[in-house]
């Protein structure tokens, strides 16, 4: 019977400290934020000051892959048509749907068949033709055959002019100074090959004309829940790793790259679903291991906002396929884990991912698992219990609450006094049984990559209510 | 350390079990556990304070706001009779709205406020500023002193050109230039094409504004004193804010003395004099696929029915870029037709060359 006590002792520890291990980590990537964040802040005090347009930015391809989008694409389009941004064009990549997008964006922007001299850099489908706007001289639309959310950005990318490509979600609300925003690390530092900004949640908001017009919260549960979420996963996830020089995601739904160094890449890869994330770990793999000097930048400005899931259906598959996403981008990145030239990203964020992202799940829910089962069947101690129970809920809520406070630090997103204090609430309640369900899908992700089973991005049908599932903060 | 299950003590004693463990290590974690939740709603306490801050700081600054804007806007008229009252806790406030005005108004407005700010002693408080420990007032003193053409805080604004943070650096340079353009801009465009960590979309704004009568000179003058390339190429950037006619020159000549690519790329896109054609066709068969590009796209602008053929061979050039411009050039020469060009396509054996020029022909069309 001792040598069941011992065995559990180690484990009840194990979990103990890789909870305290974890949160800790997450702790410091806070600290690192607080300063990064304030900054960056005082740094940018006078932007609102009226400034010039020197003519020196670079110019930006915007490029949104649009698949089954026909109730959502002209609004879309039109507000990224009317982005404050000198120069900058759109290019529409119809990976085809099978619905009326086509039909839409040829009604809404009289499109016309155009003989362009299509540039083949990275692999894609099958382009089935190329259309100009005759009503919008810097919008393009790519027709082509079906291969993904990657594909298309591929073919994207073989079609923009522009030295600097911004991948967009079809169904994001963008700022309308977002592209300005994520602009600046390349104009401040000419070795930056990608920025992302902060993405918001866009329920409970008013959007008019594909702009934000009031920042509001919605009335869904869930959806309040995931808003929190997002400040953290964004406000100190990325935020804390930016100044150090190993941002690992990017989110799909908004990042501009350097056109040259993604071809020279070789651009996205169609076999992932976290083709956004696995780009951004390979472009830290290249250049560190063949040590170019770079850097990936996180602007904490929200630049763009997204619908978050409403329903756990909904929210499941998305967390599923942000598991598998993560567990891709990872492993067909190896080369970068501990790498003599790995740097912070590799000896340091790299493991953070694997161990507390990657694996987490994993150790998580077998550590509630354990820890419940030993409690009632009496090999643990009812003092250890609520002492890992204790740290547990302890240091999630301290993250949580540290979201906030950076928040109420900096951008006073939500104006209503009223608003902060629901935040507040959620950011106690997610505690009691959201993460561990986030958890638990998170695995149920992790066991479906190693199962290997076929992942299905292009084939996703979004339904007409603007914006379902998307990318997002990952 | 051997577990006891909790089960099997006796009530009284488990429920002291439960909440004070006995083993030292459980403890400190557990102490741990409990501090982090203390901090916890520590923070919860300090996210209503900093919200209920932001609402009275945005209240009074509304209030005040309310009283300054109409006296800034009679600045469009004169100087106002009444001066608007600041307190201290809102200088930083005052300052903003105070440089947002100037910065949206030009002519006798501009001096009617610095007449203002003189009047309400902002000189004085901004140069105090300068010396502050938060980057915010020092940024806004910064930027107000240059607005006044305050020359007093000369010396401190040209040792802050050297300051290793480009914010502050920058923004001390955009105020000597506010200062006094042409005193600054003798020596600041070898700062300027010395210091990388400036973006030059910013150097591009704060020449265009001092215009380029005065920034012409001192640019050539740095081109041709610059060694490093990588100096050149920037100096050649920032040329383009330039008189056409002398950066021309200029680049024309640092293009034939120059063996780096990037600088010839550079030097190219400010050429636009014809007796330079033959530095133009040169560059069209040089080895790196940017200067053939440019010298694609000078040809375009000076070249002549003779540097049809040159152009033709282009369109069958190795990269995509060159053939573009190439197709663009020829367009642009002089007494060419679309016709004409839809003939030469079809003359044309290389597939990537026809189609280059059947696209380029149709955004002819379509523009």
């Amino acid at each position: 019977m001792s040598g069941v006590f011992d065995w559990a002792e180690g484990l009840q520890w194990f979990f103990m400290l890789y909870f305290i291990g974890i949160n800790g980590g997450y702790l410091m990537l806070n600290l690192l934020s607080l300063g990064s964040l304030k900054r960056y802040i005082e740094a940018h005090s006078l932007d609102d000051l009226p400034r010039g347009i020197s003519g020196f930015e670079p110019p930006v391809s915007v490029l949104v892959p649009a698949y089954n989008e026909e109730a959502t694409i002209a609004g879309s389009v039109r507000s990224m048509l009317q982005l404050n941004y000198p120069d900058y064009e759109v290019i529409v990549v119809n990976d085809g749907s099978k619905d009326g997008t086509m039909d839409a964006l040829r009604r809404e922007f009289a499109l016309l068949p155009f003989p362009e001299a299509y540039w083949q850099r990275l692999p894609a489908k099958p382009v089935r033709g190329i259309y100009r706007s005759t009503t919008h001289p810097s919008l393009r639309v790519i027709d082509k055959e079906n291969g993904g959310k990657a594909d298309a950005l591929n073919a994207g990318i073989n079609a923009a002019q522009y030295p600097l490509f911004c991948g967009v979600d079809a169904d994001s609300v963008l700022e309308r100074d977002s592209l300005k925003r994520v602009v600046e690390p390349f104009l401040e530092d000419p070795r930056t090959i990608a920025s992302g900004g902060t993405v918001r949640i866009a329920n409970g908001c008013s959007v008019d004309n594909g702009f934000l017009t009031r920042v509001g919260l919605p009335r869904n549960p869930l959806a309040l829940l995931q808003i929190v979420e997002y400040l953290r996963a964004f406000l100190f996830g990325r935020m804390g790793w930016s100044p150090l020089n190993a941002v690992l995601i990017i989110s799909g739904a908004f990042g501009l790259f350097r056109k040259d160094v993604v071809v020279e890449a070789g651009g996205y890869r169609s076999d992932t679903v976290g083709e956004d994330m696995e780009l951004v770990v390979r472009l830290h793999r290249l250049h560190r291991t063949r040590g170019i000097p770079y850097r990936i930048v996180f602007v904490p400005d929200p630049v763009c906002w997204t619908e978050a899931p409403e329903s756990l259906r909904v929210l499941k598959n998305q967390r599923v396929r942000w598991q598998r996403g993560l567990s891709e981008s990872l492993t067909m990145n190896l080369g970068l884990l501990f790498h003599p030239r790995g740097g912070v990203a590799g000896w340091l964020a790299f493991p953070f991912m694997a161990v507390f992202e990657w694996l987490g799940p994993l150790i998580e829910v077998a550590g509630y698992l354990f820890m419940i089962t030993a409690f009632v069947l009496g090999v643990v101690s009812g003092e250890a219990f609520w002492t890992f129970m204790l740290v547990a809920f302890g240091f999630g809520l301290v993250l949580s609450v540290s979201s906030l406070l950076l928040e109420e630090m900096s951008f006073h997103i939500y104006p209503k006094p009223s608003q902060v204090a629901v935040l507040l609430l959620m950011v106690v309640v997610e505690n009691f049984g959201y993460r561990q369900l986030n958890s638990l899908w998170r695995l149920w992700g992790l066991l479906l990559w190693l199962s290997r089973s076929k992942a299905k991005w292009g084939d996703m049908k979004r339904t007409a209510s603007w914006q379902t599932g998307g990318g997002g903060m990952r | 350390m051997r577990l006891d299950t909790g089960l099997s003590a006796l009530p009284g004693h488990a429920a002291a079990e439960f909440w004070l463990p006995q083993d030292p290590l459980l403890a400190l974690v557990f102490q741990t556990g409990l501090a982090i939740v203390a901090c916890s709603l520590l923070m919860l306490v300090a996210v209503f304070l900093l919200r209920l801050r932001l609402v009275l700081r945005q209240r009074r600054e509304r209030r005040y706001a309310a009283q300054w804007q109409p006296l800034l806007a009679e600045c469009v008229f004169g100087v106002p009779g009444t001066l608007p009252r600041v307190p201290p806790g809102l200088r930083y406030h005052f300052l903003k709205l105070w440089n947002h005005h100037h910065e949206s108004l030009e002519g006798g407005a501009r001096d009617h406020l610095k007449a203002l700010a003189v009047a309400m002693g902002l000189d004085r408080a901004a140069r105090d500023m300068l010396r502050s420990r938060d980057l915010r007032l020092r940024l806004i003193a910064i930027i107000t002193l240059g607005h006044l053409g305050d020359r007093q805080c000369w010396p401190e604004l040209r040792a802050l050109v050297s300051d290793p943070s480009p914010v502050l650096s920058l923004a001390a340079a955009r105020a000597l230039l506010d200062i006094d353009a042409r005193a600054t801009l003798a020596w600041l465009v070898m700062v300027m094409a010395a210091r990388e960590d400036w973006p030059l979309a910013r150097l591009a704004a704060m020449l265009k504004e001092a215009g380029p009568d005065r920034v012409t000179a001192p640019l050539v003058a740095a081109l041709e004193a610059a060694g490093d390339p990588k100096q050149a190429v920037r100096l050649l950037r920032l040329m383009e804010i330039a008189h056409t006619g002398r950066a021309g020159e200029a680049a024309a000549r640092a293009v034939g003395a120059a063996s780096d690519p990037e600088v010839i790329a550079a030097g190219l896109r400010l050429i636009n004099d014809p007796r330079e054609i033959e530095l133009a066709r040169g560059c069209a068969a040089h080895g790196t696929w940017f200067v053939r590009a440019g010298a694609a796209r000078l040809l375009g602008r000076i070249g002549g029915p003779e540097d049809r053929q040159r152009l033709v061979a282009m369109l069958a050039d190795t990269h995509w870029w060159v053939r573009y411009h190439a197709a663009r050039a020829l367009i642009a020469l002089p007494f060419t037709s679309l016709e004409e060009l839809e003939k030469v396509r079809g003359t044309l054996d290389d597939r990537f060359a026809a189609d280059m020029l059947a696209q380029v022909i149709a955004e002819a069309r379509a523009s």
